[in-house]
């Protein structure tokens, strides 16, 4: 049966430390000045009324995916549970993904010269059924990620207490990445 | 990317594929690691799950390990001085010539001064412990830990107040208040993660207090910007109102403390009212979070921090935030603060060996000769320093008047004082008048740039050490077990000291030769334990955790343990204190009789601005160890350097805009700063992390990058404690 993989990342743990950013270039041997995920730091509001604001970029692996469409030769593909993939072998760098994306989450690998982007980790890790790398070294267990049609999995459950919100969700591209809002601080 | 898996052959990435369990030391949190190994190279890390509350967790530091060991910029032989002194002009050297230099140079030493004309400085920890022990077999009195430039008023502070270490259960706590104890950059896994659970959680409250808006302030339900150093008022205006309202737990205080009568008579002008010119809270703010704490005490924390050093006060600070959690009765409470529960005594309550006894590897003879700082000698300005740790603020003096008497060299083991000490202009100069600087490191430093002989160290990764000791509610034991042999020609402490004492004729103060050998002693033959620490990295028991004030835990335990009687368990708590009073000092007498004033916290010493227009202050990253990991090539390209945070206001009335270039000044020193504007920060303050201002032309990349606010700092040190202060006013200068 096809995965319906999600990925939870709850604001409210997040300190920013960006071991996952870390993490995922060791894993995937991203080189330097280009990254897959990021999680950008903002102040926001007027001192002493402030609040922190924790956003992670990445791809969101959409259901509906743009950068999948435009993709002249096919290289941009999606896989029967729905991860958005890259066959590099055929990708001619036209960047028509990376201005499709509308998370910006494509970027030219400056070594190999074709476009990459996160894939979960799906070869070296979650085809043999692990985590992705940034979810498994999250310093404070801000990211969940699993099969949110087992009803027993934790992303499940998550999704079942939490109030969810997917990024850019009115573009209507369904993405699998989705975040718990911080409940502290000033919202702008 | 130099420091990447690419720059290694792609061959590697076949063959042996295991996993290493270990011991992290990118900063020094130490947190339980595993290593995944592919023919022989590290290729990736990780927490170690044996540890659970580590889980997988591993931050960005610790995963840049990997990117640390392959790193191209580090030392890879021992380079001996050809220059003059800091003129950064080296030979390449074996280890046999550059040990044999070492040892002959210490020897001479020791005969045309006396041994105590040596200085020996360590971050605490393994090194620290070996370091010490190399020292007093020499026989120098005069090893230095980095306590002094770091936790030694709160650990001063515990010592004086309970004759022992305090630690918080942040993971049961219902409230807890901040005073900038910043975990969420300064990481400690297992305690970041526990705070992590807590700020997110709706139903637990955390209050913080920092003049700038900290990672740890955007997890606040509330955040008080509070004015630099100022802790100490904000502190006794809470106790004051509890004492006036006598909203404190009376029973535990009568049984278990002396000095309330001192305390309540330092405390009588400290009101709401009083602090508000110091703090810039409103009283009423005092009196409504003075109510709220008191109801949600015994599961309440008041967070007395790692390393705060806010004021010269900083003792007082640290023994006002520890009297406060006694008067709320948390002590031994669930949610609240607990005594370690000791290998000795776990195993005298359960009457069966379960936790082992460790021998120390590292016998340190007392020396007989007074430090040159006078820490624990009668009399002196530091009688309540430990001996062991000593004052780095001292130093730089006592070099260059040679007093109390002459000193000629300093054996420094992964130690950057000229980064991370007050006033490194002075300790320059200082240092420069030696005859003898060895530096063992992983890089180049500012202080290895000074240096006769640099020997370079494998790292942690590259290293076996022994097993190492964690108390809390449940001992448990770690040991660092290498993932690879090491990739140039660097050595571990261990070798090199073991070297150094054969040559200079003290090899038989060590029983052992190889970490083989030293493990066996040390676990004295335990093989069961040893083995597990091999392969687990991490040992602990399971047993029932021990709160012995929370009657549910102490009956869990008893049923657990079904012979342990009850009243033996309860009765721990009844034991005399390491305290002279043998109590839980409110007040304590003898600090009274050598610093009047300080018997008992009040408001002194509070100033740290001194009439400058702004305060300086400074902090820890979540990217950098202080001075330690800005070359490493992971970490260098997420922080390359440290620009200042500035209120726009502040930055208006100077004409500054975002990127421009000032200087920061006073009677200490001026520094280049690069302006950063936030509204996350005081207007009357500015801030920088620390580490970054470098003078090390070996390392181009990060060779006077960012600035360092180490440079105008005083080496004027907090009384009782002898910390160094870490927050000091400041005037904008235009570039």
């Amino acid at each position: 049966m096809a995965k319906a993989y999600r990925l939870i990342f709850d604001e409210n743990l997040c300190i920013g430390c960006q071991a996952c950013n870390v993490a995922c270039r060791l894993e995937n041997d991203v080189p330097e000045g280009v990254y897959r995920l990021q999680v950008h730091v903002t102040t926001q509001g007027v001192f002493p009324h402030l609040g922190m604001h924790f956003e992670r970029r990445s791809c969101v692996m959409c259901d509906e995916p743009p950068c999948v469409s435009v993709c002249p030769t096919g290289a941009s593909f999606q896989s029967k549970d729905g991860l958005v993939h890259i066959h590099e072998s055929q990708c001619i760098t036209c960047k028509y993904c990376i201005l499709a994306c509308p998370y910006h989450a494509r970027f030219i690998n400056p070594l190999k010269n074709v476009v990459e982007k996160c894939t979960f980790c799906f070869d070296s890790r979650l085809s043999k059924a692990l985590d992705p790398a940034c979810v498994s070294v999250c310093t404070t267990e801000a990211l969940r990620f699993g099969d949110v049609s087992q009803e027993n999995s934790a992303v499940a459950m998550l999704s079942r207490k939490e109030t969810l919100l997917f990024p850019k969700a009115h573009l209507g591209t369904k993405p699998k990445v989705c975040f718990i809002p911080a409940r502290k601080g000033v919202k702008v | 990317m130099q420091g990447s898996l690419r720059a290694l052959e792609p061959s590697i990435l076949k063959g042996e594929d295991k996993w290493v369990r270990s011991v992290c030391e990118i900063c020094s949190s130490r947190c339980a690691i595993e290593v995944r190994v592919v023919d022989q190279k590290p290729v990736w890390l990780q927490g170690n799950a044996f540890d659970t509350r580590m889980h997988s967790s591993i931050c960005a530091r610790g995963l840049s390990g990997v990117s640390q060991l392959y790193d191209q910029d580090r030392l890879r032989t021992p380079l001996m001085r050809v220059g003059q002194r800091g003129e950064n002009r080296w030979r390449e050297a074996s280890w046999d010539e550059a040990l044999a230099f070492v040892a002959s140079s210490m020897q001479r030493l020791k005969q045309n001064y006396g041994a105590q004309s040596m200085l020996f400085s360590s971050k605490t920890g393994e090194s620290f412990d070996l370091l010490s022990s190399f020292a007093a077999n020499y026989g120098s009195p005069n090893t230095f830990s980095h306590w002094s430039s770091c936790p030694i008023a709160i650990e001063s502070a515990l010592e004086q107040t309970f004759g022992e270490r305090a630690y918080r259960d942040f993971e049961h706590a219902d409230y807890i208040v901040n005073f900038g104890h910043n975990l969420f950059e300064g990481l400690d896994i297992p305690l970041s993660k526990a705070m992590a659970r807590f700020a997110a959680n709706p139903s637990k409250k955390l209050i913080v207090l920092d003049p700038r808006f900290s990672i740890m302030a955007g997890k606040a339900d509330e955040w008080y910007p509070i004015k630099a150093g100022q802790d100490l008022a904000f502190v006794l205006s809470l106790l004051h109102v509890w004492l006036r309202d006598a909203k404190y737990d009376h029973a535990f205080v009568r049984r278990y403390c002396i000095g309330l009568d001192a305390l309540k008579a330092s405390l009588k002008e400290t009101t709401p009212q009083w602090q508000e010119r110091y703090t810039g809270i409103d009283a009423k703010t005092i009196e409504r979070l003075a109510d709220e704490i008191y109801r949600a005490a015994p599961r309440c924390i008041l967070d007395w921090g790692h390393k705060a050093t806010t004021s010269p006060a900083e003792f007082q600070r640290t023994r006002a935030i520890l009297i406060a959690n006694v008067l709320m009765g948390n002590v031994e409470k669930k949610g609240g603060i607990y005594f370690a529960k000791t290998p000795e005594m776990l195993n005298a309550l359960i009457q069966e060996p379960l936790f082992p006894l460790l021998q120390s590897p590292y016998p340190t003879p007392e020396v007989g000769i007074a430090r040159i700082d006078g820490a624990g000698e009668e009399g002196s300005a530091y009688r309540f320093v430990p001996k062991k740790h000593g004052v780095l603020n001292a130093i730089a003096d006592a070099i260059l008047t040679q007093q109390p008497y002459a000193i000629k060299g300093w054996f420094l083991t992964r130690h950057n004082p000229l980064v991370t000490v007050a006033d490194p202009q002075k300790m320059r100069t200082a240092m420069a008048s030696l005859d003898l600087i060895v530096v063992n490191d992983i890089y180049m430093s500012d202080t290895a740039m000074m240096a006769d002989v640099v020997l370079p160290e494998a790292t942690y990764l590259e290293r076996d050490e022994s097993i190492h000791l964690h108390h809390g509610l449940v001992p448990s034991y770690t040991m660092r077990n290498r993932a690879l042999t090491p990739l140039h020609r660097t050595r571990s402490l261990h070798e090199i000291v073991r070297s150094l004492a054969d040559a200079l004729g003290f090899s038989h103060a060590y029983s052992w030769k190889t970490m083989q050998e030293l493990r066996a002693y040390q676990a004295k033959g335990n093989s069961a334990l040893l083995e597990s620490l091999v392969k687990r990295g991490y040992v602990q028991a399971t047993i029932p955790h021990l709160f012995l004030r929370e009657e549910a835990s102490v009956r869990a335990f008893c049923e657990r343990y079904a012979h342990v009687e009850l009243r033996h368990v309860l009765e721990m708590f009844e034991r005399r204190r390491k305290t002279p009073s043998g109590k839980i000092e409110l007040f304590c007498a003898h600090i009274e009789k050598a610093f009047e004033g300080y018997g008992v916290p009040c408001a002194v010493d509070m100033d740290v601005q001194q009439n400058y227009p702004y305060t300086l202050i400074s902090g820890k990253s979540a990217i950098h160890t202080n001075g330690h990991t800005q070359n490493v090539p992971y970490l260098h390209a997420l922080m390359p350097d440290n620009p200042l945070w500035m209120h726009p206001s502040t930055a208006k009335a100077h004409g500054l805009r975002q990127n421009d270039t000032c200087y920061i000044e006073n009677e200490i020193g001026k520094e280049k700063v690069k302006v950063f504007l936030t509204e996350g920060i005081r207007p009357d303050t500015l801030f920088l992390y620390m580490g970054f201002g470098r003078q090390t032309p070996l390392l181009p990349k990060i060779d006077r990058k960012g600035s360092s606010a180490s440079k105008l700092l005083s080496l004027k040190t907090a009384p009782v404690c002898g910390a160094m202060i870490t927050n000091t006013g400041v005037r904008i200068v235009r570039a």
